[in-house]
């Protein structure tokens, strides 16, 4: 029986998304730990890289910054932003980006801008960044959260980053480059999109948690399958890899955000 | 130098080069009412807006990345002392790239179909406009460039005539450093022009772009200088401890900013043994 923490399970889970040989923008945090994870394990040929100029990075422990040096060493190309947002992912090459939010809606569409309203916000958050960039141009969208039913809202407070805006249709009358989210990834189960009307469906229940408890945790009206399975556990390897890649515990260490 | 009401293009990317010391210097001299404009920057924006120097901000992104949220800014911005017109990291970086090509406007892709569309905090219909492409008919996201009165930027090394070297990566620095109507560069060190001209490739801003050099070590402690130091973990903890409340920023503000007379004595009193076990190890850079 392997143990591990809910951080622990959702970045393994989490990087069990990525295809070896893709291009993957990895960021800081939760998103950068399963990237790093991913290549340390199935997929050790992905092109990791850092909006800040990095590219092909292999980290030998977690930067604590898209921009730290961290990055830097052993990657094979130091460049700037407008290579990495401009040329590599608005021209279509980034296979799968990695994002985080405060708040989703059934879309997959994501705020991480302003809590309270936009006249007069009770809580500033860090903005987009480069999230916004890669929701529109990622061919491929994978969503890290811990689970908060406070989290999963049928209206966003603002909409930082596009999911599937408004359904079907949405992405293409903008004209995206990308596809959109393909699945999100909590501390009590993974859900994908239904093809048909691009809102969020549950497709696992981790080890623990029931349906219902997924149920209670959102606040909008999640498509439930017939067939939910249990999520696979983490292995004792990719627990092992997490704690050499975060000796001092910044991203294991603490509830994640 | 810098008048009050001013705006600036603020260089460095995350924990990468902040020019931190101009902006405590900013907050010792008592300047108000600046605009900053940038991707996205961290302890350097929580000061001036903590201090009361920087009321509005075009940006990307505030935080301290892995550490959390920018405390001092939440707390501005919910006291409505502070506004954010909010763009995305290309967005930013080609709102500089126009600036510093001198053309009015850039092309993107990115921010359509979200409320960085619908909404807009001062700059109204001047904030970007979505339109269809003239020659595809495509949805296209335009935004203003910029051109600011300064460009405050943090580079490795410089010579005499103003060549700035910066190693690592460079954020939108290249874009940033040719946009605004004055060019001011912080540098780590001052070496002799044939250092340069040996590996001309690093220098990213000619000596033509600018205009004045000012040559400051740790230049952005606590945050990081590639090849030069790494960032001080245990301060950067600290630091964004304190900011959760208002009396203990102000006491940072009074310790480590107005309680200095400049960025040499900052350095003295963070300590000279502490600053030298942050120092680079080669070739790691950090």
């Amino acid at each position: 029986m392997v143990e591990y923490s809910k951080i622990e399970f959702l970045a393994a889970c989490a990087s069990s998304h990525v295809r070896d040989g893709e291009n993957v923008f990895g960021g800081t945090g939760l998103p950068l730990l399963a990237a790093l994870l991913a290549k340390e394990t199935h997929a050790r040929n992905i092109n990791l890289i850092s909006e800040a100029g990095f590219i092909d990075a292999r980290p030998r422990e977690v930067p604590l910054s898209v921009a730290d040096t961290r990055y830097y060493l052993g990657c094979s190309a130091s460049i700037g932003l407008i290579e990495t947002l401009g040329f590599i992912l608005q021209a279509g090459h980034v296979d799968v980006g990695f994002l985080g939010a405060a708040q989703i809606d059934e879309y997959g569409n994501l705020n991480t801008t302003y809590i309270g309203p936009y006249e007069s916000p009770k809580v500033r958050l860090p903005g987009s960044g480069g999230g916004n960039d890669i929701a529109s141009s990622a061919k491929r969208l994978i969503i890290i959260m811990t689970h908060d039913k406070r989290k999963f809202v049928k209206q966003l407070d603002h909409l930082t980053s596009p999911g599937h805006l408004e359904g079907p249709g949405s992405r293409e009358k903008w004209s995206m480059v990308g596809g959109g989210p393909e699945v999100v990834i909590t501390d009590m189960c993974q859900m994908d999109f239904d093809p048909k009307t691009l809102k969020i469906r549950l497709m696992s229940v981790h080890p623990g948690y029931t349906v219902q408890n997924v149920l209670d945790n959102v606040m909008f009206d999640l498509i439930i399958p017939n067939d939910v399975p249990t999520t696979d556990e983490p292995t004792q390897e990719q627990i092992d890899v997490m704690h050499r890649l975060d000796p001092h515990g910044v991203y294991l260490g603490k509830g994640g955000s | 130098m810098v008048p009050d009401g001013s705006g600036l293009f603020w260089g460095g990317f995350g924990f990468q080069r902040p020019p931190i010391a101009f902006a405590s210097e900013l907050i010792r001299q008592k300047k108000r009412n600046l605009t900053i404009y940038t991707c996205g920057s961290e302890v350097d924006l929580e000061i001036l807006v903590g201090a009361g120097v920087v009321p509005r901000l075009e940006i990307a992104f505030v935080a301290i990345e892995a550490l959390g949220l920018a405390n001092n800014m939440r707390r501005r911005v919910a006291e409505g002392k502070v506004e954010i017109e909010d763009y995305s990291n290309l967005a930013m970086a080609m709102r500089f790239l126009g600036g510093a090509l001198n053309v009015p406007f850039m092309p993107l892709r990115s921010m359509m179909g979200t409320d960085m569309v619908a909404k807009s905090r001062y700059r109204g219909d001047e904030k970007l406009k979505v339109i269809d492409c003239p020659f595809t008919g495509e949805k296209i996201c335009l935004v203003p460039s910029i051109q600011p009165d300064f460009s405050i930027i943090h580079a490795q090394r410089v010579d005499m005539s103003g060549n700035a070297q910066i190693d690592g990566i460079v954020g939108e620095d290249l874009e940033g450093s040719r946009c605004g109507k004055k060019l001011i560069i912080l540098a780590e060190e001052l070496v002799d022009e044939e250092e340069i001209r040996f590996a001309p490739e690093q220098t990213k801003i000619p000596a033509m772009y600018v205009d004045h050099v000012v040559i400051t070590p740790f230049a952005a402690h606590p945050m990081m200088c590639h090849g030069y130091y790494d960032y001080d973990l245990e301060f950067l903890q600290m630091f964004h401890k304190i900011t959760r409340k208002e009396e203990t920023w102000q006491e940072y503000l009074d310790t480590y900013i107005l309680g200095v007379e400049n960025h040499t004595a900052y350095l003295d009193k963070i300590g000279w043994s502490r600053l030298n076990k942050l120092k680079a190890i080669k070739p790691r850079g950090y």
